[in-house]
């Protein structure tokens, strides 16, 4: 899970890389900039966070 | 009557003569006659002066020597005169070149000092992080979290001389404030998506070679210190458990990697800074004095790090509900507050890296929008504490204070003081919240509250660009060099706005990455967290071998620091 997590994290920050060098629109590259912020903050927040704490100190 | 007559046609004869010789051509009606009469009549350009012609140094009249000598200069008006320019030969005397000289000398000394000043400010900061911190733990690791401040301040130096410096700064030259520093002239650069992105630079390793130079030995002392910072961040957020070997390994490896490879990429000439001449978006990624390459970067890699380790023993019930773990020392909270605040007025204003040329006088706004993001930011965290707990929380205000702090060190050089006002109010209120999030949803203990001082409002600082810069600013004619003055949103460019969200993409991409799986490798070769019987007794014995308090110690076990047994 730890490393599916970071490759989300790494491609949230791809998408609005790879996204201003393939279009001009002022409004897509916002959106796909926010895309981007959307699938990075998932990784940490929705995937790494989880798996950290499934096995928590806590439920121990 | 008659001669009060003779007078006014006197007078009369004076207007017209005066409007002969001067008003006719000023208003043009004489030009076309006589612009050939007036090109013969206009007296030809005087030669230039020779450069290294001796001046009359007479006619500036220098101080008599003797006089000086008998009476001393007790008003101040006779000292720095035209005798304290240095003269290259003493045989020619005094010469124009001395002098132009001295004058470039005099506004690269008046930068230097101003540079040097501000970044001994920012090492003093050091001692606003430690106290602050040490505060806000338990008495039981104070050794431990003090030590760890303390020596974030060798590991990061060390590190940064060593290759940081290098990587971050080592193709960012020239700095015009500064001298030029062109020694550090080489970045690496690799093509993609048919640009160029500068990734790293390749000058300046242990500050050796060419970069044996004045210019770049100020640009190192300045940003070594807000290296430094972005180190003691995570201090901060991994306390009370983290072992201490650990937190070694986990500085140097930041001080050396992660922080110059984002520094560089905003401050070094890198891809974010390129972001307006490359793509259009704005001047590029612009951070004036590191709301995200110094606060965010330290607050991501404390997230990182904290998630890893996990959170302390007691913090969290088995159900997930927090437990408080106050601090055992508000007063140093509050004072290292303080400190910190007072060493942030070299954070901002010292960021111009000059106060004379290139735009260096706003050093003024520059320090106002400091202070009034900061008051705004206590406001915000008192106001939201008390209306929400009934009670104005000391160590949350202190917080706000910070939190506004950090938000407007981006902003700083680009907004006015209303929107360094909001900036301020914003992140007092943000940080709250935040540290509730943090605490109850995410589950991720945070002792002092850094991730969300340093990380989110870092952001929230990088953002603020995009929104609130005014245009008004305009060092040395370009930004990141795109010509003009950098506008947010409320200003009328949106694109500006985009560059900055790039900006954060990569700060919760990259930095998080790096810092995630470089933490994740050392969990797995050294162990990131002490054990729990050490961490129940407090980490002042077991890690560092001295308590910080001793007294206390032995009054708990039932005898008094003079020896004698304590009253129950």
């Amino acid at each position: 899970m730890r490393i599916v997590g970071i490759l989300l994290v790494l491609a949230g920050w791809l998408i609005p890389v790879v996204g201003i060098a393939i279009t001009q629109s002022r409004a897509a590259r916002f959106v796909l900039v926010l895309l981007g912020i959307a699938v990075t903050l998932f990784g940490i927040v929705g995937v790494l966070n989880k798996a950290h704490l499934k096995n928590a100190i806590w439920k121990v | 009557m008659r001669s009060r007559v003779r007078m006014t046609t006197c007078c009369l004869w004076a207007a017209i003569c005066l409007l002969l010789l001067c008003g006719f051509p000023a208003l043009g009606l004489a030009q076309s006659a006589s612009s050939t009469q007036a090109a013969a009549a206009k007296p030809a350009p005087a030669p230039a002066p020779a450069m290294d012609a001796p001046l009359d140094v007479k006619a500036a009249q220098p101080p008599s020597t003797d006089d000086l000598a008998a009476k001393g200069d007790p008003g101040g008006t006779s000292t720095g005169t035209v005798s304290d320019v240095v003269v290259s030969d003493s045989k020619k005397g005094l010469t124009l070149a001395d002098v132009v000289n001295q004058v470039g000398q005099n506004r690269i000394g008046i930068n230097f000092t101003w540079t040097l000043i501000t970044g001994f400010l920012v090492m003093f900061m050091q001692a606003g992080f430690a106290i602050v911190e040490t505060g806000l733990c338990r008495a039981k690791n104070a050794n431990h979290t003090m030590m760890m401040n303390f020596m974030v301040y060798g590991f990061g130096l060390f590190a940064f001389w060593v290759c940081g410096f290098a990587i971050q700064m080592g193709g960012g030259a020239p700095y015009a404030t500064l001298g030029g520093i062109y020694p550090l002239n080489s970045e690496h650069v690799v093509t993609f998506l048919g640009k160029p992105w500068g990734l790293f630079g390749t000058h300046g390793f242990f500050l050796s070679g060419a970069s044996y130079d004045v210019g770049v030995m100020v640009l190192f002392l300045f940003q070594m210190v807000f290296m430094d910072t972005a180190l003691t961040i995570v201090t901060g957020s991994c306390a009370e458990r983290w072992k201490y070997v650990a937190f070694a390994v986990s500085s140097i490896f930041m001080g050396a990697i992660t922080y110059p490879l984002f520094a560089n990429w905003a401050w070094g000439g890198g891809w974010l800074s390129q972001l307006g001449g490359n793509f259009g978006l704005g001047h590029g990624y612009c951070d004036f004095a590191g709301s995200g390459v110094v606060h965010a970067v330290g607050g991501i890699t404390a997230l990182a790090l904290s998630m890893i380790i996990g959170p302390r023993i007691g913090k969290y019930n088995r159900n997930g509900t927090p437990n408080a773990m106050p601090g055992h020392d508000l007063l140093v909270v509050l004072t290292g507050c303080f400190i910190l605040a007072f060493g942030w007025f070299g954070f901002n204003p010292g960021s111009t890296l000059g106060a004379s040329g290139n735009g260096a006088l706003r050093i003024g706004s520059i320090a106002v929008n400091t202070m009034l993001a900061g008051c705004t930011g206590s406001f915000g965290a008192i106001l939201y504490m008390w209306i929400r707990y009934g009670k104005p929380d000391a160590s949350m205000t202190g917080n706000g204070l910070l939190a506004g702090l950090v938000a407007i060190t981006a902003p700083s050089g680009f907004v006015n003081t209303v929107g360094s006002a909001i900036i301020g109010l914003v992140a007092g209120v943000l940080v709250c919240i935040s540290v509730e999030y943090i605490e109850r949803v995410l589950k991720v203990d945070d002792p002092v509250g850094a991730i969300s001082v340093h990380g989110v409002n870092g952001i929230w600082g990088v953002i603020s660009v995009g929104l609130f810069a005014d245009g008004a600013s305009n060092y040395g004619g370009s930004w990141n060099g795109v010509s003009g003055s950098v506008r947010g949103l409320f200003y009328g460019d949106a694109s500006q706005l985009i560059a900055q969200l790039i900006g954060v993409g990569t700060l919760i991409g990259v930095i998080f990455a790096i810092s995630y799986v470089a933490g994740w490798v050392m969990d797995v070769i050294i162990g990131q967290r002490v054990s729990a019987e050490d961490e129940l007794e407090g980490l002042d014995i077991p890690e560092m071998g001295a308590l910080c308090y001793p007294e206390f110690a032995l009054q708990h076990q039932g005898v008094a620091p003079s020896g004698g047994m304590a009253a129950d």
